[in-house]
């Protein structure tokens, strides 16, 4: 009786295994290269943004000319105007571009001033190390809704920071002169009890020094 | 039974009807459907692992691993269903299905629990230090198996479970309700149910009268462990994430549960529905403080003094018998 109930067990769990099968074998092969294909390359992404949609992206920016005074003037209004936050950041960032002379160069920034004939630095080129999420942010072309995992969309932030780091501020760093004029596309992050944008910290993703 | 003992068994339905009308008029939002859907959502976890305790208590022991299992169980199943099982000396990977994952996560549940069915009867080992054991085994083995990270992004067919409605019912409250019928079935119409009740009450007695007191304690441990690992299942389902610290402390809040719902901590008294009752006594007094604003550190307190209110009660009567 006993050897029977057994059987009835086995009969029973053989055919539900086989209705719905536990699992498929896959050759080691194959799956390692099904994973790597299926796995997010952030530095991959980082350069097709950087390459297809970031040129497309410039006529969104606003110009420092225009930013600076309207913040100094109303810095509530300018800010719903031009700046974007994400998730419940407690910063702002800015995607915006500008021309001036260059007042001095350090190490890690170059300051530059925007108004004709000002002598005060009003935008900070920053040369140094780049940390944060301005640039991925900055743009308002990546959302992180669009990606299931946060490691990944964080990957996209260094993959970029990295692109710059290793192709725009080498150059500029080599280019800039004090007294030279100097065009820039880049990102900022402000803080949101800033009351005043001058010096303007901005992430430089394009320079070009005449 | 007379109008006293009556009243003992009813306890804690009385105190939930009293918990229910008094939050009701504290609170607007806590008749809602939604709040309702919600406390049944919350508790669903908390039932699982109760009903295993229930058990276990009933048995005059205690098992303070079923949070670590819960870990375990559900970063074992994510960790198939995501990466598969690598078998290199056959190159091949064994890439399983939501429902091998879903097998497998109970198997080991009921793996560990077995171990700790075998450590407390045959090493004669206090079920509080076996399960302790257990405890930072299970804990410790999460850690290996996940390498600390969560395991991430299951998919929508592992995720039913957890985040699947039925009827407009949460799928985690059917899974528990059925739990529930099936082991009040077991605990009131089958021999196992008497003999754990027998266990309970005087195990010498059941001893002697011929049961084999081990094999039901190392069924019942087993059970045990297999239902912490269907609480492990909801909880990674429902977070699309296996999370490594997940099920930490879990045992006190089952626990509770279980001796809010009359079951007597030294054994042999008290029943599956009890429990019930002593989840929705504890996911009703969350609920309701959380309505009422009450800081966090509080409804710790307030937890704390019922719980102790629940045993004091169950000894006193005891004392009185």
């Amino acid at each position: 009786m006993r050897a029977v109930r057994w059987l009835i067990a086995i009969v029973v769990i053989a055919s539900v295994c086989w209705l719905f099968p536990l699992f498929h074998v896959m050759s080691l092969k194959t799956a390692t290269a099904e994973k790597v294909a299926a796995t997010f390359n952030a530095t991959q992404f980082a350069e097709m943004f950087w390459t297809n949609q970031l040129p497309t992206a410039l006529e969104k920016t606003v110009t420092a000319k225009t930013l600076l005074p309207a913040f100094q003037s109303d810095a509530a209004a300018a800010k719903k105007k031009f700046s974007r936050s994400v998730g419940l950041s407690e910063g702002y960032f800015y995607f915006l571009r500008g021309e001036g002379k260059i007042l001095s160069v350090s190490d890690d920034e170059v300051s530059l001033a925007v108004t004709e004939g000002s002598t005060n630095a009003e935008v900070s080129l920053q040369t140094g190390l780049i940390f944060g999420n301005a640039l991925r942010d900055g743009t308002g072309l990546l959302s992180a809704n669009d990606y299931p995992n946060s490691q990944d969309f964080n990957d996209i932030s260094a993959a970029l920071n990295h692109i710059v780091e290793t192709r725009t501020l080498p150059k500029l760093r080599e280019q800039a002169k004090v007294g030279a004029k100097i065009s820039f596309v880049g990102c900022a992050e402000v803080g949101d009890e800033a009351t005043d944008l001058k010096p303007l910290k901005v992430i430089p993703f394009q320079t070009k020094t005449e | 039974m007379n109008a006293k003992e009556l009243l003992k068994k009813l306890q804690p339905l009385i105190a939930l009807v009293v918990m229910v009308v008094a939050m009701s008029l504290l609170s607007d939002k806590f008749l809602t459907f939604a709040n309702q859907r919600n406390i049944l959502l919350q508790i669903s976890v908390n039932l699982c692992l109760s009903i295993g305790m229930t058990l276990i208590i009933l048995t005059g022991g205690i098992d303070l691993s079923v949070g670590a299992m819960l870990g375990l169980a559900g970063a074992v199943a994510a960790g198939l269903l995501k990466n598969g099982l690598a078998l290199k000396v056959f190159g091949v990977v064994l890439q399983f299905t939501p429902f091998g994952a879903i097998v497998a996560g109970i198997l080991i549940g009921l793996a560990l629990g077995f171990f700790n069915g075998i450590a407390i009867t045959r090493f004669k080992l206090p079920p509080f230090v076996a399960t302790l054991g257990m405890l930072s085994i299970a804990r410790g083995l999460t850690m290996l198996w996940t390498g600390g990270f969560p395991v991430t992004d299951l998919g929508s067919q592992f995720g039913f479970i957890g985040a699947g409605f039925f009827l407009g019912v949460p799928m985690a409250v059917w899974i528990s309700a059925a739990l529930v019928a099936i082991f009040y079935f077991i605990s009131k119409r089958t021999t196992l149910g008497r003999y754990i009740y027998a266990v309970g009450g005087s195990e010498k007695a059941t001893a002697f009268s011929g049961i084999n007191v081990n094999r039901v304690k190392i069924w019942v441990y087993a059970l045990g462990g297999a239902l912490a690992a269907v609480a492990g299942l909801i909880v990674t389902a429902r977070l699309d994430a296996a999370d490594p610290k997940a099920g930490l402390g879990y045992e006190l809040d089952s626990i509770a549960a279980v001796v809010i719902g009359g079951t007597s901590l030294s054994g042999g008294r008290g029943s599956i529905l009890g429990t019930v009752l002593g989840c929705l006594i504890i996911g009703v007094l969350n609920n309701g403080l959380f309505l009422l604003d009450v800081s966090p550190f509080w409804q710790q307190v307030v937890k704390g003094f019922v719980i102790l209110a629940a045993v004091a009660a169950d000894k006193l009567g005891s004392r009185k018998e």
